[in-house]
């Protein structure tokens, strides 16, 4: 029997017929505590979106870290925001840079905005064994530019845990710390001058900064932003040139202002 | 009949002059090991003979455009599986040729009943520094030649290929700004389409560049940049005759 073609452009079939698996082990009962990576959030504001999430991640009651980087850039026009388990999340965030990648390179052209947001669906469906038994979860937040309409616009979309995309009309948030910046978020948008949506980029990134200090006031998982010991978040921006950073010299500098 | 030795190395040498015969109309490509980066140049109709393989990897070539994108395709399924397999900094143009492309080639070449694959290829990598660059030229038949700097030419015949590259090397020396080196490329490009010697009797500069300038209309002039410095993993850039001052 002759060996299977890959679909044109689609880097998971090209996988499977190198035989490279995807699959992950199976969960016993004696599963070590898993790490967990949370919080982060994505709003519109006058520039584009700005995506952000705190630096920390536990197991259990423990900090293992408060140095992950949880906004991901995944091409020059998306970003990923990762809430869960990091193993699982990190891995999806790789086989996407490479499929976006790859598909770009090798069809001579930029995958559409909803052939990415479901690209990560897939993702998220094919994790299905290890999300239902508990384990591998991961709830992720995508932004990416939609340029069927001009000029091109950053769009944010969050997901359930099996998969469904649904697009946010002004933001989005996800992990454990995402209640009080859902909450905050929302009380802007309403009666907040300026909204969110108004606001400048220097406007946005205090924002941002203060949301998240905010949420480590009520979620011990949430590693929060505190500028005496240097310790800021993952703050990028989608905006019709494209992704940049905020770096945590730029955030101080929003900070002090 | 490839029972017999001699008739096999008539075939073999029947089938290098077939292709050498198939491919002399291709419009000859440049590449250059530039201070900031990597310049491809040629002359084709769009997305035709300038191609980004990977994060820091290039391709550029004339031939069959089914074959051209046979290799393309192949180099690019390649890297991209090493990338995920291992690390992009893994993906190395040396390995990428030595162990994939060139082998694949030979063998298909020496494959005498089976279609010949008809290109000629420069394929690069960017460095940290420009003394780490690898300009590689591979050959239909697998073999290869690998450079670390300066400029390379493709054309389908080695005589005129060899000249090119002599006169470029020559006159490019001290050369860093991309439009000159462009404009120098696109003057070499027309003097090889028209027969232009590189030695005796070569017009002045000014014919030189109102003779690429029409001969280029209605053609793509496509110019790849590998840049040294990005704040991008992908360091490929597609440009245009404007985007570099021409």
């Amino acid at each position: 029997m002759s060996d299977p073609i890959p679909i044109a452009g689609d880097f998971l079939s090209l996988l499977a017929t190198r035989q490279v698996s995807l699959t992950r082990a199976d969960v016993s009962a004696s599963a070590p505590v898993q790490t967990q990576a949370t919080t982060v959030f994505a709003f519109h504001f006058a520039e584009g979106v700005l995506m952000a999430g705190d630096r920390r991640a536990t197991a259990g009651n423990v900090i293992v870290t408060d140095r992950v980087d949880k906004v991901i850039e995944i091409d020059a026009t998306s970003l990923l925001a990762i809430a869960g388990v990091p193993a699982t999340a990190f891995e999806m965030a790789r086989v996407l840079q490479t499929s976006f990648e790859y598909y770009r390179r090798s069809q001579l052209q930029p995958l559409s905005l909803p052939a990415k947001v479901r690209a990560l669906a897939r993702l998220l469906r094919e994790n299905l064994p290890l999300t239902m038994q508990g384990v591998g979860i991961v709830m992720p937040l995508f932004a990416g530019l939609d340029h069927s309409v001009k000029p091109a616009k950053a769009q944010i979309y969050f997901y359930d845990p099996l998969g469904a995309q649904f697009q946010a009309v002004g933001y989005a948030a996800s992990g454990s710390g995402s209640g009080t910046i859902r909450s905050v978020l929302s009380f802007q948008e309403q009666y907040g001058k300026p909204k969110p949506s108004e606001m400048n980029l220097a406007e946005a990134v205090q924002l941002a900064l203060r949301l998240l200090m905010t949420a480590s006031e009520f979620d011990s998982a949430t590693g929060g932003v505190n500028p005496e010991t240097r310790t800021f978040a993952t703050i990028k921006i989608l905006e019709e040139s494209g992704v940049r950073t905020i770096d945590a010299g730029q955030q101080a500098g929003f900070l002090r202002a | 009949m490839i029972e017999e030795p001699y008739r096999w190395l008539e075939a073999i040498g029947n089938r290098r002059e077939y292709v050498r015969e198939q491919i002399k109309g291709g419009s000859p490509v440049f590449g250059a090991s530039l201070p900031d980066g990597i310049l491809l140049v040629g002359v084709g109709t769009g997305n035709s003979k300038v191609f980004e393989l990977f994060d820091r990897h290039a391709l550029v070539g004339l031939g069959h455009p089914a074959d051209i994108e046979k290799i393309r395709q192949a180099a690019i399924d390649a890297a991209h599986t090493e990338a995920f397999t291992r690390a992009p900094e893994d993906v190395s143009l040396r390995r990428l040729v030595s162990y994939g492309l060139s082998p694949q080639l030979k063998t298909n070449f020496e494959q005498i009943f089976s279609a010949p694959i008809l290109v000629e290829l420069l394929l690069v990598e960017i460095g940290a520094e420009p003394d780490q660059d690898l300009l590689l030229r591979l050959h239909f038949d697998g073999g290869f030649q690998i450079r670390t700097n300066g400029i390379v030419v493709v054309s389908s015949q080695a005589d005129p290929e060899t000249a090119a590259q002599t006169w470029l090397t020559q006159i490019v020396a001290g050369k860093n700004d991309r439009k000159e080196v462009v404009d120098l490329m696109l003057q070499a490009w027309w003097c090889l389409t028209e027969n232009i010697s590189f030695t005796e009797n070569q017009p002045p500069e000014a014919d030189r560049q109102s003779g690429w300038r029409m001969a280029v209309s209605g053609k793509v002039v496509e110019i790849g940049w590998l840049a040294r410095q990005s704040q991008r993993l992908a360091r490929f850039e597609m440009l245009t005759l404007n985007q570099v001052g021409l």
